[in-house]
């Protein structure tokens, strides 16, 4: 197949952000054109992504691979993006001057995504990584508020640059103990060399860079801040598309250092522990919503490492899975949030109080998507877990998975202090039903049948990801 | 795709999955329809029940009414109901305390729609826990039925309502969190390619070792839920903070759903940890019985007194399945049928009495029987089961129970039967004290419990008077699944 049919979906993001380019440059703020446009492109981007299922091949000199795994990757960044555009029709929590640059910034680091999960080459790998978290420092910055968002931007670059400088010592030490500067050459090589420290070494740091995108203890504390600074769109993006790049080069690595993977295997067993109780715990003790996700998704990322950490094809099918499943369950959450905090403002687990009749529809979205996400069946979340506690065991993690278990019995207790808001606490104040539009609500139903219907009969994205997975071993 | 005839067990599910539809679809308002279209849809599902409960061939062993279609074929996941002697009596308990718990709650006014909801996705789970045949569909019921219950509680009960819910659920949930490990520990030691209780269970399956560790995750795990001593301080505050109908259906099904999980999926797939953990078992059960009893002697809340009671009475259920007899399995299972529908009366007696008195505690009462003769009268019936008066469905299956594990515990089955008489004198002193002596003036002028309201009380009394005049209907049918099933162990 000819290189710029491959390189379809990534160009066509590319012209999209070029689009907004020019945007910025017209002097009269339009939200309404600038959310209209956005939200077309970005359609657009989800039929090139699926237009491009299929396509396999490579690019650049061997540094840039597109098969399955990576085309399926790009679907749901190309979803994540839609999605989140979709949360953007009242985009209060950032001046009208900014939409353009907002938009802008959302399309980029969707690209940059989008070359990560294709990238084989280190330093291909390393330079999208840092295209997407550049253009992430700045979308947070971008909001109304503007004392906390610079707060967080400026935590999140600080803790950003700090994990690309180990990444890139990973890197530097793993290039001198193996000479190996892509992918398929590391998985070649590591096998003989696994033993060597230079090289158990230089490849954890490498994932660093990696665990901080995906908010993996340690590199996790820059989440509650950022979740909180950022205007709640670009929340929703961190929290959803942003993860899937990680997730995805997360497991290629992982597949290539699969043979030599013991020592990585018991540090990762070590980190999904950790990310897991910490975020956890530290969930029960927040009153902010967006904080709340904060420390949930450090949870949910422990978990996604559980099927990263399995190292056989079932564990990544589940990994691509789960990752499915948690952008429709977060965004979910993000859904109801951006509806109930009209005005672009934070808003507390508390202010949820009589969701349930302001909109039944919204409280019934949350419900279901926090019972996904803490894994209760029959949904998606549910599933998911199903399928990484599945391979983990196969693998004879069980003792892991028994953790792992516990961990989301404690979770349930603050996702059911949410549920107790929206369903059992009544405002001080009776505020008026809420004024949904009707695009919201279709939104909203079809987000909750998804999650129900695929929970249930999960067969086709099993497929998909088992598919995806086995491409990626090729 | 494989249809015995006429999919009856799918046709209850759809039937509460249709009555679930209908009411998320009406508006809130029309709180009368809303009734009437869940009465007609439990009425629905309890015909059915009684229609598989009857056309059970009990000469034929095996399975019966099978239905399954292949679902997740990757993983070895398929649709597999089925009835056995061991599940149908649950079936039919679980139709029977689902209609007369509609019929219970038609006085209710708060959020009428949502709690029907609630309620028929919590029957839907029960219904499929007891038919499936399918690990992972049994997992996956177990939960749709628990996790209604928080807001069930949380929003229409009473006393510490919402400290109840969360405790319930998180204890709930906490044995959920071993059973899933263990159902795909399991699933991964036989190969990873079934999830079919049928191809699991054959010998040979599964290592000793293996067994032994399923087993005991697996017991803790359903033994939660099905109110094992020491787990089951959820119990009695989660009865008492429940609304009537959900008490009933927590106390009467839910808790045979743990020691139903226990029989289908850990004593059927891991006989040799059976027989290891056996001891165990029997243990916890006795301590469970003789707790049970006397924790309840020192109660004031009517509900409280049935809620440990309820810790007593299933820890019989688990005596009996401890005891690797045909006799023991036969009471066990005869008893969680009997004590469903007792405790269904007590609290559907007792959440009368409570509708008009607003008071569940016994020293408030006193006299009522003067006021409330009926309602008074459902509550003693219901007492007089537990005790294990004869001619009543519970004495059967204690009777059981106690032969069996009088030939194998015989210290366990003294001490059992020692904390049974005591707490039965007791209960008779909580039902003197509650109902009879001097009248309480302020209570005069209440009305006992009219005709349309007391058909579900006269629907669980009559069956507990039949099913103890007549025992052998349903041990004939638990018999037909009890004896292949020992038969078969190596």
């Amino acid at each position: 197949m000819n290189g710029w049919a491959l390189f379809g979906p990534e160009l066509f993001v590319f012209g999209a952000a070029l689009v907004f380019l020019a945007l910025c440059l017209v002097k009269s703020p339009s939200p309404r054109r600038d959310f209209m446009v956005a939200l077309s492109l970005a359609a657009l981007v989800v039929v090139a992504g699926l237009a491009a299922l299929k396509a396999q091949g490579t690019l650049f000199a061997e540094a840039y691979r597109v098969d399955l795994f990576s085309q399926v990757f790009k679907v749901l960044l190309a979803l994540g993006l839609f999605l989140v555009i979709c949360l953007c029709s009242r985009l209060n929590g950032v001046e009208a001057r900014h939409h353009p640059e907002f938009y802008l910034l959302l399309f980029i680091c969707t690209l940059a995504m989008m070359l990560l999960s294709s990238a084989v080459h280190l330093l291909s790998i390393y330079i999208a990584l840092e295209l997407s978290s550049y253009s992430l420092y700045v979308l947070v910055s971008l909001r109304r508020a503007r004392q906390m968002a610079m707060e967080a931007s400026l935590k999140f670059f600080l803790v950003g640059i700090t994990a690309s400088a180990v990444m890139l010592l990973g890197l530097a030490l793993l290039y001198g103990a193996t000479g190996a500067v892509t992918v398929h050459e590391l998985a070649r090589i590591l096998p003989g060399a696994a033993d060597r420290p230079l090289v158990q070494v230089g490849l954890m740091l490498t994932l660093c860079g990696f665990f901080f995108k995906l908010a993996v203890f340690p590199f996790h504390v820059w989440a509650p801040d950022v979740y909180q600074g950022a205007a709640h769109p670009a929340t929703a993006f961190i929290a959803t598309a942003s993860k899937i790049g990680a997730v995805a080069v997360l497991v290629r690595l992982a597949a290539a250092s699969e043979e030599s993977g013991t020592y990585l295997a018991h540090a990762l067993v070590a980190l999904s522990i950790l990310s897991m109780t910490v975020g956890n715990l530290a969930a029960i003790a927040q009153k902010d919503l967006k904080r709340m996700f904060a420390y949930s998704s450090i949870a949910q990322a422990g978990y996604v490492l559980i099927g990263i950490l399995s190292m056989s094809p079932d564990g990544y099918a589940a990994a691509i899975f789960y990752c499915l499943a948690l952008l429709v369950m977060k965004f979910t959450g993000f859904l109801v949030l951006v509806a109930v905090a009209f005005d672009g403002a934070n808003i507390e687990i508390a202010e949820l109080a009589g969701l349930h009749r302001r909109s039944p529809l919204l409280a019934m979205a949350l419900m279901t998507s926090l019972f996904s996400l803490a894994g209760i069946p029959p949904t998606i979340g549910f599933t998911g877990k199903f399928l990484i506690f599945n391979a983990a065991i196969a693998q004879g993690h069980l003792p892991l998975v028994l953790i792992a278990m516990v961990n989301v019995v404690i979770s349930l207790y603050y996702y059911l202090m949410v549920v107790k808001a929206a369903y059992l606490l009544e405002p001080a104040l009776d505020p008026p039903p809420m004024q949904l539009p009707a695009a919201v609500n279709v939104l909203a139903v079809a987000l909750v049948a998804f999650m129900v219907v695929f929970g249930v009969y999960p067969q086709a994205f099993i497929e998909m990801a088992r598919f995806a997975a086995a491409a990626l071993l090729k | 795709m494989e249809f015995s005839n006429f999919p009856y067990l799918t046709a209850i599910l759809l039937s509460c999955v249709f009555g679930l539809l209908i009411i998320l679809f009406l508006p809130d308002e029309k709180k009368q329809a809303i009734k009437q279209i869940s009465a007609v849809f439990s009425g629905l599902t309890l015909v059915l029940s009684l229609v598989v409960f009857c056309t059970y061939d009990t000469g034929r062993a095996g399975l019966q009414f099978a239905e399954r279609v292949t679902w997740v074929p990757s993983l070895g996941i398929s649709y597999f109901n089925a009835a056995d002697g061991f599940s149908l009596p649950m079936i039919l308990l679980t139709g029977i305390v689902f209609f007369t718990g509609v019929l219970t709650m038609r006085e209710l006014e708060l959020r009428v729609k949502e709690f029907y909801a609630l309620y028929f996705l919590l029957v839907t789970g029960v219904f499929g826990l007891f038919m499936s045949f399918d690990l992972f569909f049994i997992f996956i019921w177990y939960d749709v039925s628990l996790f209604p219950m928080y807001l069930l509680i949380a929003v229409w009960g009473s006393t510490r309502k919402e400290y109840g819910a969360m405790k319930l659920t998180l204890y709930l949930l906490a044995g959920s969190a071993l059973i899933l490990p263990a159902i795909i520990y399991l699933h991964v030691a036989a190969g990873g390619t079934s999830f079919d209780i049928t191809a699991l269970m054959r010998p040979g399956t599964f290592s000793p070792f293996q067994q032994k560790l399923a087993f005991l995750l697996l017991f803790i795990g359903f033994g939660i839920l099905a109110g094992v001593w020491p787990f089951h301080t959820w119990s009695p505050v989660g009865h008492v903070a429940a609304p009537t109908a959900v008490s009933m259906v927590h106390a009467g099904v839910l808790m045979k759903i743990g020691a139903f999980g226990v029989l289908r999926v850990a004593i059927f797939l891991c006989p040799e940890g059976w027989k290891f953990w056996a001891p165990l078992m029997a243990t916890l059960a006795v301590i469970g019985i003789v707790y049970g009893a006397l924790a309840a002697l020192s109660q004031t809340d009517l509900k409280f007194v049935v809620g440990y009671s309820s810790v007593s009475h299933m820890g019989i259920v688990g005596l009996g399945l401890s005891t690797l007899t045909v006799d023991g399995l036969n009471g066990a299972v005869f008893q969680m049928f009997a004590h469903g529908i007792m405790t269904a009366l007590f609290f559907s007696a007792i959440g009368y009495i409570y509708d008009r008195t607003h008071t569940k505690m016994i020293p408030e009462l006193g006299g009522l029987s003067r006021v409330m003769p009926k309602a008074s009268g459902y509550f003693i019936l219901a007492a007089l089961t537990g005790i294990g008066v004869p001619c009543l469905a519970s004495f059967w299956g204690e009777l059981v129970v106690f032969i069996a594990a009088f030939k194998t515990y015989p210290v366990a089955g003294v001490s059992a039967v020692g904390a049974l008489v005591i707490g039965a004198l007791f209960m008779l002193r909580v039902v003197q004290r509650a109902f009879y002596g001097p009248m309480q003036a302020k209570f005069a002028h209440l009305a006992d419990i009219p005709f349309h309201l007391g058909i579900p009380r006269m629907i669980l009394a009559a069956v507990i008077v039949f099913f103890g005049l007549f025992p052998s209907v349903l041990f004939d049918v638990i018999d037909s699944a009890a004896v292949p099933f020992m038969r078969g162990l190596p």
